[in-house]
């Protein structure tokens, strides 16, 4: 009990007693209708938090004081990690990943049931049960198949330390990003879970629930961005994703919560497609719940290795329950589930809105098969086949470019019901500003068509969000008499929820046209001599020098790479091979010099026995604006996330009366 | 519509241009098979040595005059049919492209007929929405105060 093995032992057995106490006393509060019950359910489950906080702090503590008698802690760290990276390794492997997981849903439940408390008690208790249900899985995980506190007979002198590939300050951030996202989705789905067992139907889950949605959405599109940005800088070769069934298991989550973000509008609204909602929570989650299974079960080949282990058969039955008992009760509430309202035209944002749905369900789709189809095939044929990056790219694109399209034609586009003519006005400018740039690539020389279509869809959806912009800010600078910019804060400030979500819209216009630029890259390879060159577009690189040097942790074997263009000297590039003592591995480290027109990518591969340095470069256009248009969306998230709870349906009637920009065309 | 017929007129123009250099070839090539060395990884995206020496050896070949058929059929020749990362859609690989495309369009196809059939059918109450709690005498005002402030009325 002293030790941390020992405390962290009996504090998962403790966190798992009182998450089981939390679903019996919530179920009983629930079906009782007895408040008190209920919330002696809310504080078990509070209970849980701490003591599953307690057992992470004990792996912290074993991890910095090198408590190599932990299995976890000598297989997942060493003397000469640094402190940021003990960090790292809480969550860099199986087991401590799990921890992580489950410390963030208790934390996320008692604050989500605290900050519920006005909402009907019922609907809490549900949700509550479901909430500690979760947990109660993940916990029994901990405690039997994945124990983070099992110990050795014999304890080694040091560990086997952290993966090379994860001491990265990006792999600080990215995976607690991802879980966050994933665990966010669980309050979401229990409010829609809870909603459904309680028949209390109307929108009072979805506004209980908003916010958590847009933070886990939040948290997981930074964090896909953020892994990308690490695959980028550290594997070295040259991009950003390679639909490694481990990033399709984060990606798919994020299509149906996109989805479910802009459906969600529509039941708050005009309080249709309850169906579709709680569906779309539904697969959601179950997406998110399928993406810790693969990662961990080992069923799909994938780089990301280090987080596989035996506890996939865990997650199957876990996973049955949860969709046959979800679709189970979404059936039993059909009639309650039916929408109050229906569409008043074909012609109306409601349907763009339902396309914009249909796609991402079809791109969600597109890459489950994709990822799970060489299973299938094996099962069906009993022939293992591939399904790598080309597949994905050729049915994933255009699915993509579609949905850019509806991005641009959703904010033109009125509530209810629009006019063909009044359609074909308001299109008119956007469309002719996509068309203007797709003719003057194409003339410039520009040939694939991919690139040209992404290119004229990303000026059509700026055109009519920067519009939808202007029109805002026009009635405000004339009815308050001020200068643009303080038209533009206030438009923004008014309407958070809807400018927010615009700028987010803006954002991804700008990570498209980075990926299009992928269209044009270049790539070269040469074994190159000190002294000597090589050329990769219109870059001459000459391999200058070589610098040795090393740390406790690895040997650095520095190229310096002096970078000419077009006869002007650009500086130097300092790529870097290392050779990793802990793990008896080496790993390169790459050097970029980046810019919004293109990136200089330069890695290398090997230094052979005389010196000579084998150099892959890359040119990669308008890779930077991946990155730009990352930080856009970040802005537009933290505007959507401080944007008030949605007004009751009056008062927003009321709203729409004094602000025309608001209202329906 | 006659710019966008234009731009129809126009897309020919924009074919992929011919790949030129053996490199180019062998970075496409390599892009489209998976790596024997790196578990879910294309050849191009494996940073192992023994990718790096089959990037050199498809190169090599390219230079030799393969074309990249060829090139494919000695790579599947020394590694098998998992060495494409495309399913053969002539083969078994076919139920791989067939069913999204499936999906796709039924799913459009669903959304559509019942986008129809709602907007056909009326509203439950008509022009009366419960939670808004407005009369058709307020709903008239709004629409006019409405029309008003974008200078239609």
């Amino acid at each position: 009990m002293g030790s941390p093995a020992g405390l962290g032992a009996v504090s998962l057995r403790a966190a798992l007693a009182f998450c089981i106490a939390a679903l019996l006393l919530s179920v009983a509060g629930a079906l009782r209708r007895d408040r008190a019950v209920a919330d002696a359910g809310r504080r078990s489950l509070a209970a849980s938090f701490g003591f599953t906080g307690l057992a992470s702090a004990a792996l912290l503590a074993a991890l910095f004081t090198h408590d190599f008698s932990i299995a976890y802690v000598a297989k997942y760290s060493s003397r000469s990690l640094s402190a940021p990276y003990m960090f790292g390794a809480f969550w860099g492997g199986m087991e401590g990943s799990l921890l992580f997981w489950t410390v963030l849903l208790t934390g996320f439940a008692t604050i989500a049931l605290g900050r519920a408390r006005t909402q009907t008690p019922r609907l809490i208790a549900w949700a509550g049960a479901v909430l500690a249900g979760v947990a109660a899985f993940f916990l029994l995980l901990l405690v039997l198949p994945a124990d983070p506190f099992a110990t050795l007979s014999s304890v080694p002198n040091d560990g086997a330390g952290l993966n090379p590939l994860l001491q990265s300050p990006g792999m600080l951030v990215h995976p607690p990003l991802l879980y966050t996202g994933f665990v966010g989705f669980s309050i979401p789905f229990a409010f829609a879970m809870a909603a459904l067992i309680s028949k209390r139907l109307d929108t009072a889950w979805l506004t209980a629930t908003r916010r958590w949605t847009l933070f886990g959405w939040s948290a997981l599109s930074v964090g896909i961005v953020l892994g990308g940005a690490w695959a980028y800088t550290e594997l070295g070769w040259g991009g950003y994703w390679a639909w490694d069934p481990v990033e399709n298991a984060s990606f798919m989550p994020w299509l149906t919560a996109t989805a479910f973000l802009h459906s969600v509008v529509i039941q708050e609204k005009r309080r249709m497609l309850k169906v579709w909602n709680v569906s779309l929570i539904l697969i959601t989650y179950a997406l998110a719940i399928f993406g810790t299974f693969l990662t961990r079960s080992g069923i799909l080949s994938s780089i990301h290795t280090f987080t596989e282990g035996p506890i996939g058969k865990w997650f199957l039955p876990f996973l049955g329950f949860m969709l046959l008992g979800g679709i189970a009760i979404v059936l039993a509430r059909l009639n309650e589930l039916r929408s109050d309202n229906r569409f008043d035209s074909v012609m109306s944002r409601e349907s763009a809105f339902l396309a914009n749905n249909v796609l991402f369900v079809a791109a969600a789709f597109t890459v489950l098969w994709g990822t799970i189809y060489p299973i299938v095939a094996e099962v069906i044929t009993g022939v293992r086949l591939s399904v790598g990056p080309p597949f994905f790219n050729s049915v994933f694109v255009p699915l993509g470019l579609a949905i850019l399209g509806l991005t641009g034609i959703g904010p033109l586009i009125s509530w209810r019901r629009m006019s063909k003519g009044a359609f074909s006005r308001v299109i008119r400018a956007p469309l002719a500003a996509g068309g203007i740039v797709v003719v003057t690539l194409a003339l410039g020389g520009i040939r694939s068509p991919g690139a040209l279509l992404a290119f004229g869809l990303c000026t059509f959806t700026t055109v009519a969000i920067v519009s939808e912009f202007v029109r805002g800010s026009r009635v405000h600078r004339k009815r308050d008499r001020s200068s643009w910019p303080v038209a533009l804060s206030t438009t923004i400030a008014r309407n958070r929820r809807r400018y927010g979500g615009y700028v987010v819209h803006l954002g991804v216009v700008l990570i498209v046209i980075g990926l299009a630029g992928a269209a044009f890259g270049t790539e070269r390879h040469a074994l190159v001599d000190v002294a000597d060159s090589m050329r990769v577009g219109s870059y001459t690189l000459t391999y200058e020098d070589q610098r040795d040097s090393s740390t406790a942790e690895k040997q650095i074997n520095t190229a310096v790479i002096g970078v000419r263009k077009g006869g002007e000297t650009l500086g130097q590039l300092f790529p870097q091979r290392n050779f990793h003592f802990a793990q008896r591995q080496p790993q390169s480290e790459v050097a970029i010099r980046t810019g919004p027109i293109e990136d200089l990518y330069v890695v290398i591969t090997s230094f052979d026995q005389d010196g000579a340095a084998a150099i892959r470069a890359f040119v990669n256009p308008l890779t930077w604006w991946i990155w730009a248009g990352a930080a856009v969306m970040l802005g537009g998230m933290t505007i959507l996330l401080s944007s008030p709870a949605p007004v009751r349906a009056a008062a927003r009637v009321r709203t729409e009366v004094r602000e025309p920009a608001v209202a329906a065309r | 519509m006659r710019l966008v017929a234009f731009v129809l007129v126009m897309m020919p123009l924009a074919v992929p241009s011919a790949l030129a250099a053996p490199q180019d070839v062998a970075n496409q090539i390599s892009a489209d098979v998976m790596s024997p060395f790196c578990p879910g990884l294309t050849l191009h995206d494996c940073p192992s040595d023994a990718a790096v020496a089959l990037r050199e050896r498809i190169t090599k070949m390219a230079e030799a005059g393969y074309d990249r058929a060829a090139i494919m059929t000695e790579l599947e020749r020394d590694y098998g049919p998992t060495i494409r990362a495309v399913p053969d859609p002539r083969g078994s690989g076919l139920l791989a492209w067939l069913l999204p495309i499936t999906v796709t369009i039924a799913a459009g196809a669903t959304a559509w007929l019942l986008l129809r059939r709602w907007a056909r059918e009326p509203a439950p109450v008509e022009g009366y929405d419960p939670d808004v709690h407005i009369t058709p005498k307020d709903r008239r005002r709004i629409d006019h105060e409405l029309a008003k402030l974008r200078g239609e009325a």
